[in-house]
Parts: structure tokens; sequence; C-alpha cells
């Protein structure tokens, strides 16, 4: 099904709000499952488990810190003296997580639609078209950065410094030598970018027209009645307590 | 009859430099004509690039005197989108000229700027895809394309402004040579039009399609003779 992106910016927020707001895991792990069903029905898109994966490590740290700096209820794991474990902490960094998923399955929803879409749907929304349009750059050339980032640093280990086996001490200030020359070349893309959006009339007039034209279907009123309707029962569920 | 570019006595100075980098510069370009100008790296050929089309003194300060007149009207006098719309120049990377994810909205861009209505921009959007024939690349995603292709999207998203000049500053150096043989192509294609083209090159090869050829040496632009010595 095709949406618009404004319908999807909003089933993204209401997701989210429901990750930041709500602190009943059982509530939680439900937003959860429906961020997975409307990424499944939406855009069939399950890179994201992939990318998911890579977080398992840090997850489980999180709940780990969570258990040590916050200590609460039954004690599930002891070194020692020291607490490793407990049921608070526990249900704590499980909090984490399922936040962290929700924010991140939710933020897939967005995928299909290209960044000039969203930049529309922003600028329907009265957002300022260079606001809306520097977000939209900047997306494009994170990547970039960082793959300038990783050219100065092959060229620095081509020179023969490996910097896997420099003490730490040493090695930060080679990460200092790496941010000159990215600096640099940062500046340059960027003035040749904005030179390039000068000549083709950026900000001739203080409108301007778009060609892409955004047009809410009856789909998209449907699903933004049931985005809202969703984030209003979890929401109640959650502050009168009834689950 | 008004010429559409006359560099009269062009002088320019960087911020903070003490040396000249163009002294004494007289260039004029009849309509359909392609001058191409070639020197050695840091002979000052972007800088005078910047100077025609007017980014020097809109963007990038320095000491600049002398006149540019594009189709009579000084540079110095004319806003940066007034002249978008009668000079179109290309730069050597296409990678910061390409900031859409869609062809499309790339060409698009510059006429949405102007507060054209959408169908002249749908207008224009066949007919550049037309002529630089890249019709099929129209829902492409630029970054996916050649070099070549990046440079003719590039060209394309100008050409969408309709001007009647076009600067080309190096935009072969970065292709292989079938990139450049479409380019070549691209540019003949132009002045067939009636446009007005000034190439930027440091590459003997590509000079074949100029009809005046200079060289800038030191600052000063000179009659090019075959060598860069």
């Amino acid at each position: 099904m095709q949406l618009d992106p404004r319908t999807k910016l909003i089933m993204v927020f209401s997701l989210s709000t429901l990750a930041v707001f709500v602190q009943d895991n059982r509530l939680l792990l439900l937003v959860l499952i429906v961020s997975v069903l409307l990424v499944a029905y939406f855009t069939a898109d399950f890179r994201f488990v992939k990318k998911a994966r890579k977080f398992i490590i840090l997850f489980l740290g999180i709940a780990i810190i969570q258990s040590i700096f916050a200590p609460e209820g039954e004690v599930l794991f002891k070194l020692g003296d020291l607490t490793l474990l407990t049921a608070g902490g526990l249900q704590k960094g499980i909090r984490v997580i399922l936040r962290m998923l929700i924010i991140i399955v939710s933020a897939v929803i967005m995928t299909g639609s290209s960044a000039r879409e969203i930049v529309q749907g922003l600028i329907r929304w009265k957002v300022p078209f260079e606001i809306a349009f520097m977000v939209s750059l900047a997306t494009r050339f994170l990547p970039i950065l960082g793959e300038e980032a990783r050219d100065v640093y092959i060229a620095i280990q081509l020179r023969g410094i490996e910097p896997e086996k420099l003490p730490l001490k040493q090695r930060i200030k080679l990460y200092s030598y790496l941010l000159m020359p990215v600096l640099t070349g940062v500046i340059v893309k960027a003035r040749e970018l904005s030179t390039s959006m000068e000549m083709r009339a950026f900000r001739a007039y203080p409108r301007r027209t778009s060609y892409l034209r955004l047009e809410f279907k009856q789909q998209d009123y449907i699903v933004i009645i049931l985005s809202l309707s969703f984030l209003m029962v979890i929401l109640l569920l959650y502050l009168l307590n009834i689950w | 009859m008004t010429l559409p570019i006359m560099v009269k006595d062009l002088s320019f100075r960087y911020q903070g430099s003490k040396k000249e980098i163009l002294t004494g510069i007289n260039i004029t370009v009849n309509q359909g004509e392609i001058l191409a100008i070639v020197g050695l790296s840091g002979s000052g050929k972007s800088t005078l690039c910047y100077c025609i089309s007017g980014i020097i003194p809109h963007i990038y300060q320095g000491e600049l005197s002398g006149e540019v007149l594009l189709k009579g009207s000084s540079t110095r006098s004319l806003s940066l989108p007034r002249i978008a719309t009668q000079l179109g120049i290309v730069f050597q990377n296409p990678e910061t000229q390409l900031f859409f994810p869609i062809v499309e909205d790339e060409i698009a861009f510059g006429p949405e700027n102007l507060c054209l209505a959408r169908e002249e921009i749908g207008q224009r959007l066949a007919q550049v895809l037309e002529l630089t024939g890249m019709e099929r690349q129209r829902y492409s995603n630029p970054q996916l394309l050649s070099g070549g292709q990046k440079q003719l999207i590039a060209l394309s998203s100008v050409l969408s402004l309709q001007p009647d000049i076009l600067v080309f500053d190096e935009v072969m150096a970065q292709l292989d040579p079938a990139g450049k043989e479409l380019i070549k192509n691209m540019i003949l294609n132009l002045k067939e039009q009636g446009k007005t083209v000034i190439m930027i090159d440091h590459d003997c090869d590509n000079l074949v399609i100029a009809d005046k050829v200079k060289i800038l040496k030191q600052g000063r632009l000179l009659d090019f003779d075959g060598t860069f010595s």
C-alpha cells in the first residue's frame, strides 16, 4: 500500500511517543509487535533485523548496567558482595531495549518514501523548505562523511602505521590527525554544494513551487485515524492502569 | 548585436592573497560558439569560470576589477538567480551537484526555485531528458549512475533553467573515454541549438570540439599554440 509520507510520519510519531511515555513492559512489547506488523505490511523490509542483531551485546550491557546502578527488587545474580542482576534492574534493562527496538522498527516505516517526498510532506506541514531540505541533505551526505573518514584512515595505514597496534594515547593522537582532512573535505564539499544550489536559483524568491504533488487518499485518512486511536488507547490503558 | 559573453580587462585577487590570480583578461564569445580555455593546474581556470558565472563576486569574495558582461549586463549588477536563467555552470565533481535521490527531482529543482507552474516544469523535464538522452533514467537514483551519466544529469538540471550560455568547468576530468564521448557529443548538440559554450579543460583530446582555444598562463589569457610550455 502506497501511503502519503505525512501518514507514515504520523504512524512513526504515534509509535515513538508510546515508546517514550509508556513504562509498562507488557504494553511496550505490544507496541513493538504492532510496529513489526506495520513494517511487514507497509514495507516488507526486514533488513533492520540484521542491523538490530549487532546491538544485542549493547542491549545486554544496558540490562546489566541498569541492574548494577538501579538495583531494585529480588537479587537474581550476585558476585561476592556485588549485585550484578536484580529483577527491577532486569525489567528496566528490558524496557530500554524495547524502547530502542520500537524506535528503530518504526523508523523503518519511513524507508518506503524518498527523501524528496518526506521534504514535501514537511513543507505541507508548514516547515520552511530550507529546514526540511537541510534535513534531507544531511541524510544524503552523512554516509559520504563516513566514506571520507575511512579514506583518510586507509591513507594513514598505507603509510605503514597500524592503528590497532598503537598504545591508546598514540591512537587518540592519530585520530586527531583524521579530523583535519575530514573537516576540510566536508567544508569544501559543503561549499561546492551550496554554490551549485545558488547557481540553480536556490532562494530566488521567498516561495517556490513543487513539481511533486502530495495528496491524502482515503487509505491515508483510515491509517491516520487508526494510528491516533492506537496511541490514545495504549496511553489510556497505561495511565488508567487497566492493563 | 549584444554578445553573450564579454570580459573586459578582468583582474582578480583572492582575499588575503598578495598575488593576482587573473590579470587583464579579455574575452569575447559569439552566440553558438565553443570557447575552450586550457591551462595547467593552479593557473586560475576555475577562478575565471567563477568570475564569468558571477560566483565571484556574489559568493566568493576578493578584489575584482574589470567587468564581465552577460548579454550586455554586468554580473555585478545581476542577482545570482537572474544569472542562473542566462548562464548555467556544470562543475567537475558531479557528487556535489546532485542532491536528490531521484533524477526527476534533481532536474525539477531549478524550475521550482523560479516558481514555474507545475505543467511548465513537466514540459521542461521532458524536453531536457530527451535532449540529454536520459529519459530512461528519469526515476533512477543519480548516485547509482555512471560518471558520464551523472554529469549528464548535472547538465540536465542546469539546462532545465533554459540558459543560453553554458560553462563547463573540467566536467570531463573524472570520466572514462566513453563518458567523455557522451559529454562531447552533448556539447556539440548544444552548440547546434545556438547555445554559447565555454569549456575549461586541461586535456588536449577534448579540445577538438572547440571553435577557439585559449591558454591561461600565470593569470594571463593567450592564444593556444598546442603546447602547455
